[in-house]
């Protein structure tokens, strides 16, 4: 009995050895090996914006197939491992923690949604990885320090470009805020606030709704009621179509106008005739112009994923990834985390071929953010309604 | 105002009567068998797809599509019954509802697989623009919703007062053993009730599917008809009904008065009210205790 004992208590030892050595921090980044790099992505595949999080996704994949089949950048091939987090914040927590931790990725890369994001942020910065151009243009990414960096301009510069193309351009005065109740919804809609007081006006009526909420008939009573003449939606795709088919069965015939979250043919194809007239603002040309990086981009999509229509959801997702692999060619062979970031900050008026420039460098944390413009539903088609804009710096007050 | 407040009303009455229906589905599978089918929601889910493919990929037209869609909901409640329920017709009452769930994941899942989980938007025959009749404001869509609803509600108390087969049915539910020596035959009782449940949560489906687009997550309506259902008395087919217009109405009113916010959890607020003061719903009886 004794002897069993202390055979038992022999092998626990060694068990506690081998665990314990295990453990201990390898040398070199985790995520990185000589043939290839690892990136994690925490998307919204079948929740309530899953056009955006299944597009973004086959147009990261589109470009890394490509540069992948070509030997990878510097002999390293890089690999994308997706998980869904329903556009649901706790479950993205959990599938990030498997990300980092068993999966071991190098980045987080391009991880959708704002609320979502948020709630992964500390442990992402807690855990040294790098968050990488999110799918999410809220401000709150440009003031987060050294481990998150974006690409596009802000939901808050969207808003101020909102703001002041009404009353300057349209000369309307009577504007309401219809936002979601989060931090997505809460950024464009606080910056436009701001932004209101500036022009010496306040919004009309500021009402909310909760993501993923389907009816928004009391919204719009609301909306009809303070007699706005122009409506900013902090919204995605399900929201703008239905509020405005409930608005119309209601008599009001409002202006509607949303930041670049709204922009994409899913909206038109929910709303139908009455999403005719809504504008958009976009922060990246339209997946049908011309030009050599959106031909490169048709020609990617139609190869790896012929299934999915070309759009502005998948083409922001291959514009981040393009935009990755550039900061990959940059940083060379010896490929860290610090070097990666310092690549990507490296990056200075940078055109990938479609007439707009990226360029990060000291405190800019997001590569094109002063570019946008407006679109608007005609016939069924976002079309160009103005040109290029430079933006002010927005920021929430 | 006041017009903005009535077309509240109507719209809130429109969402209501799908409610009504779902929690009609739910009661009458309850009343007869004991069963809590928690694939109720599902039902209107998949009848939202049956519809959708029967209009945009075959092309069928409206009405053709309407009741075929009914009866097609009936058929995958029948299926449902001899799938999942009874095969464990002999297990605590708790693992069949169980199953139940089980059965709603399936369902959704197979829903997204064959579908994908994007949002599609559902055709109607209704249009959506307002009607005025004096301080009355609201929509065909509304109108033909209510309508609608109020005939197959209508239909169904006909069918369970006048025929020998509703007749059944209610023995049934009243006292199993006392039908079967009357010479009914129970288990065909049973999967009748599973068809009719599921074909009205199809007509549920049909009618709400076009008002909030279509997705695998339509299900999750079930839950708010369930209280629908325990606010009218669980097992009473008018509570159901009254239960299920109230909170479409509140719904709306609570939105319009206060925020989004407090519109969902309306529901529930009502709900704890409701039953701290007459624990079994508006129109349940109270439990008897025999001593």
């Amino acid at each position: 009995m004794n002897r069993l004992l202390g055979s038992f208590g022999v092998l626990s030892a060694l068990v506690g050895l081998l665990v314990l050595g295990g453990s201990v921090p390898a040398r070199g980044e985790d995520g990185v090996t000589d043939k290839e790099v690892v990136l994690g992505a925490g998307l919204d595949l079948t929740g309530a914006v899953a056009n955006w999080g299944v597009n973004i996704k086959g147009g990261m994949e589109a470009v890394f197939n490509r540069v992948n089949e070509a030997g990878g950048v510097h002999g390293r091939k890089i690999r994308l491992i997706a998980y869904d987090h329903v556009y649901q914040p706790p479950k993205a927590v959990t599938n990030a923690k498997r990300l980092v931790e068993r999966d071991k990725v190098f980045a987080m890369m391009g991880h959708l949604g704002t609320p979502t994001t948020k709630a992964v942020k500390d442990y992402l910065e807690e855990k040294q990885v790098p968050n990488i151009f999110p799918a999410t243009l809220a401000s709150l990414w440009t003031t987060s320090g050294k481990w998150h960096i974006g690409d596009l301009a802000t939901y808050v510069d969207q808003t101020w470009l909102m703001i002041d193309y009404l009353v300057k351009d349209r000369k309307i005065r009577k504007i309401a805020s219809f936002y979601q109740d989060d931090e997505y919804g809460l950024d464009g809609h606080l910056g436009g606030k701001a932004r209101l007081k500036h022009h010496d006006l306040t919004y009309v009526a500021e009402v909310d709704y909760k993501r993923a909420d389907i009816d928004f008939s009391s919204q719009a009573a609301k909306l009809k009621e303070s007699g706005a003449q122009a409506v900013i939606l902090q919204a995605v795709y399900r929201e703008p179509p239905r509020l405005a088919e409930q608005c119309h069965a209601i008599g009001y015939h409002p202006l509607f106008i949303g930041p670049s979250p709204i922009v994409l043919d899913k909206t038109i194809e929910l709303g139908g005739k009455h999403v005719e007239g809504v504008i958009g603002v976009e922060v990246y040309p339209l997946p049908t112009e011309p030009g050599p990086f959106l031909d490169l981009y048709r020609a990617d999509m139609k190869k790896y994923f012929p299934n999915l229509a070309l759009d502005t959801t998948n083409l922001y997702g291959y514009q981040k990834a393009a935009l990755f692999v550039e900061a990959l060619q940059r940083n060379g062979r010896n490929l860290t985390r610090d070097s990666l970031l310092k690549s990507i900050e490296s990056i200075k008026d940078w055109d990938p071929g479609w007439g707009l420039k990226y360029s990060y460098g000291g405190d800019s944390r997001r590569g094109m953010s002063r570019s946008a413009r407006l679109v608007v539903v005609k016939d069924g088609k976002w079309t160009k309604l103005s040109d290029w804009m430079e933006l002010q710096e927005g920021g929430r007050k | 105002m006041v017009e903005i407040l009535t077309s509240q009303v109507v719209s809130g009455l429109a969402t209501g009567c799908v409610y009504a229906l779902i929690a009609l589905g739910f009661v009458l599978i309850f009343k007869a068998t004991d069963v809590v089918n928690f694939a109720q929601g599902e039902f209107v889910m998949v009848s939202g797809f049956i519809s959708y493919t029967l209009l945009v990929w075959f092309g069928l037209p409206y009405w053709i599509v309407l009741f075929a869609t009914i009866a097609l909901s009936g058929l995958m409640g029948v299926g449902l019954e001899r799938l999942v329920v009874r095969p464990i017709m002999d297990a605590p009452i708790f693992s069949i509802v169980i199953a139940t769930i089980g059965a709603s994941t399936v369902l959704r899942s197979f829903a997204g697989i064959i579908y994908g989980y994007d949002v599609l938007p559902l055709p109607t025959i209704f249009s959506k623009d307002p009607i005025h009749l004096g301080v009355l404001s609201f929509t065909a869509m509304d109108a033909g919703v209510i309508g609608f609803s109020l005939a197959i509600m209508l239909a169904l108390y006909l069918f369970f007062k006048l025929t020998k087969t509703g007749m059944a049915m209610r023995a049934t539910a009243q006292s199993q053993t006392a039908a079967r020596l009357m010479g009914v035959s129970v288990t065909r009782i049973f999967s009748l009730t599973w068809a009719i449940s599921a074909a009205v949560g199809g007509v549920a489906g049909v009618l709400i599917a076009p008002i909030i687009y279509l997705d695998p997550n339509l299900g999750f309506i079930g839950v708010k008809a369930f209280a629908g259902a325990i606010l009218g008395g669980f097992g009473s087919i008018p509570g159901a009904i009254v239960g299920g217009m109230l909170l479409g109405v509140l719904e709306n009113l609570s939105g319009y008065f206060f925020n989004a916010g407090i519109k969902q959890v309306s529901t529930y607020i009502l709900l704890i009210l409701v039953l701290v003061v007459r624990p079994s719903g508006l129109f349940g009886a109270a439990p008897v205790r025999k001593v």
